[in-house]
């Protein structure tokens, strides 16, 4: 057997389990996946929302957050990281008119995990509620987040993630992404081996982050780093699919393409600082960090077999228009559109459709009105294009983080 | 919750057993398509037996030479069409070896049926031209591939506007046959892809359609 075909029965072999993985557990877990925990303790919450450059929502995030219906939020502590709008100015007359809201600023130290740490230590609360300063709490949130806490050793609890701007079809795509995540997020959760609790909304317990010393400045992605230190402390993270928080999406490529360059710098970094736990700390070994290896290498040698056969195709087919063109031979002619269609491309059919109809279902369980909004078009790029491009990002970020030239923004 | 970690395993049985479904339909599939090569092969090697008695029928009473060089031909055009779709077949193929075995089979026939035409062609006297085609089978460079695809085109083309006046035999000149060895040392044939015209001139590189065409006028 040829190396290549090897190759491709290596990513079907993989695709299938994960495939294979979701659907086991989503059917053992479907009655009880929007669940969630109600608990009569009132836990007190401190929300640190850090801000840079973000005159355009943060007033709409801290007045999200003054809106949730959870009695246990005593302090929004607002830290402008030295922002060079007017973000500061927002931030102030917030404080002033809400006394719950307490403004800060700082110089800006080129890392989230700064403004984050500092605000870390004004708090009093037993929980600790992070927000991005582009991201808005559901009412609900903190109420059908924090019951996850009542078990022992739950070091971080999420919950979804649904673009606030949502019209057009760059965002929609965002959109049928966001959806994927929370959902697979959700399946991993009953594995123990949900690997980030994003920016936009998550819970902490204070004496876990304290534990893992807060937020790593030195990361680009301090969410990810933050729940792989708790998972290396032997903390549980949680998901809640019940509530969610909306969050700003890049309306644009070139942004989008940054956001998601850092991630997987970010991502790199963690592989770099935790590759001696493989196969060791529990689900951080055993498949957090694996599941990260594992795409880095599918991503690359994906990637470097397109680079391959694009390349020979070039040449080849430049040679035999060069000396078709001469001779004044057709370049195409019927024969050519009958093409005799390998298993592998059969096999290859199958597992796009089985990936597919994943994918309808997840946006189905998620959200029966958002299916609506994404048409089959909008799925169908999604698993065409636009999860192609991820390779491609992917070889930026390590081009960057080998350079070590990576930075917040 | 934890008991649930017994999926990763669950979800590895039923991997394996999808997977293995997967290989084995392939594997039905691709020697389903080489049962189908060797049924024309069979064909084909009977043909080539019936046309070979012909032959030797000829050379020993005086019979219609006509019948036997239009048998010829339509053979030629039988196997060149089978040609093509057994290049098509090995391209799909991706898991059954069996398929080079029935390549080199059907090399060997070619052969055979380019002997045979040799003789008819002298017995007979006839105006049509061998036109065999040999080319690199096993890893051809990324060159010869282009040449090659070119050089099929082209015969291709020539087939359509020349008919019964050529016959067109592709042969493999490297799958490490004694008989196809011999004859390309025989042709002096050194470099591949290469088009022999009636055993006298060798062509491995066309300027034009032109050049080509008067080996056939």
């Amino acid at each position: 057997m040829e190396f290549l075909p090897i190759v491709y029965l290596g990513y079907m072999f993989v695709s299938i389990y994960f495939l294979s993985l979701f659907l086991l557990l989503y059917k053992k877990n479907r009655k009880i996946m929007f669940n969630y925990p109600e608990t009569k303790k009132i836990y007190e919450i401190t929300a640190i929302v850090p801000a840079y450059n973000e005159e355009d929502t943060v007033e709409d995030t801290i007045k999200s957050i003054l809106n949730v219906d959870y009695p246990g939020l005593k302090e929004i502590i607002v830290v402008d990281d030295g922002s060079t709008d007017n973000t500061w100015k927002i931030i102030q007359g917030l404080a002033k008119k809400y006394e719950k809201v307490k403004a800060y600023t700082k110089e800006n130290e080129g890392s989230k995990a700064c403004p984050l740490n500092f605000g870390l230590k004004k708090v009093k609360t037993e929980i600790v509620a992070v927000i991005d300063a582009d991201s808005y709490p559901a009412v609900d949130s903190f109420r059908k987040m924090v019951g996850f806490f009542d078990e022992p050793n739950v070091g971080a609890v999420t919950c979804i993630f649904i673009p606030r701007n949502n019209k057009t079809f760059f965002e929609r795509l965002q959109a049928v992404e966001y959806n994927i995540i929370a959902f697979t997020r959700k399946l991993l959760d009953y594995v123990d081996a949900i690997y980030v609790t994003p920016g936009p909304l998550a819970l902490y317990k204070k004496d876990a982050l304290d534990k893992i010393g807060g937020f790593d400045k030195k990361n680009m992605t301090e969410d990810i780093e933050a729940t792989w230190h708790l998972a290396y402390e032997g903390f549980h993270r949680r998901m809640c699919l019940s509530t969610s928080a909306t969050t700003t999406v890049p309306k644009k490529i070139k942004p989008w393409y940054k956001q998601r360059r850092r991630w997987n710098i970010g991502g790199l970094q963690c592989i770099s600082k935790y590759k001696k736990c493989f196969f060791k700390k529990g689900m951080l070994g055993f498949f957090i960090l694996p599941f990260f290896i594992l795409q880095l290498t599918l991503g690359l040698i994906g990637l470097s077999i397109f680079f391959y056969l694009m390349t020979t195709r070039i040449i080849s087919n430049f040679l035999y228009t060069k000396y078709s063109v001469s001779v004044g031979t057709p370049l195409i002619t019927m024969n050519d559109f009958f093409i005799t269609p390998s298993f592998l491309n059969y096999l290859g059919v199958i597992l796009f459709i089985a990936g597919g109809l994943f994918t309808i279902l997840v946006l189905y369980i998620i959200n029966k009105d958002l299916l609506k909004k994404h048409n089959l078009f909008n799925v169908l790029f999604y698993l065409i294009v636009y999860l192609a491009v991820y390779p491609f990002i992917m070889i930026s970020a390590i081009y960057n983080f080998l350079r070590g030239g990576a930075s917040w923004r | 919750m934890g008991n649930q970690k017994w999926v990763f395993l669950k979800a590895l049985i039923v991997t394996l057993i999808v997977f293995d479904i997967g290989i084995y339909l392939g594997y039905m599939l691709e020697n389903s398509r080489v049962d189908e090569i060797n049924k024309w092969y069979l064909e084909a090697e009977m043909e080539i037996l019936d046309q070979t008695i012909q032959k030797d029928a000829l050379d020993l009473m005086d019979l219609d030479c006509r019948t036997l060089e239009e048998e010829n031909i339509m053979f030629g055009d039988k196997i060149f069409k089978e040609a093509l779709e057994i290049d098509k077949i090995e391209k799909a193929s991706r898991i059954v070896e069996s398929i080079n075995f029935q390549h080199k089979r059907y090399d060997l026939l070619r052969t055979l049926f380019w002997m045979n035409s040799i003789r008819i062609k002298e017995k007979c006297k006839s105006e049509f031209h061998t036109v065999v085609y040999l080319y690199q089978y096993n890893e051809p460079s990324l060159e010869q591939k282009s040449k090659q695809r070119f050089f099929s085109k082209l015969l291709q083309e020539l087939k359509e506007i020349y008919g019964n006046k050529i016959l067109l035999i592709p042969i493999a000149a490297d799958n490490d046959l004694a008989s196809i060895n011999l004859l390309t040392k025989k042709f002096e044939i050194n470099e591949l892809p290469v088009i022999l015209i009636d055993e006298k001139t060798k062509i491995t590189d066309v300027e034009s359609l032109e050049d080509f065409e008067k080996y056939l006028n």
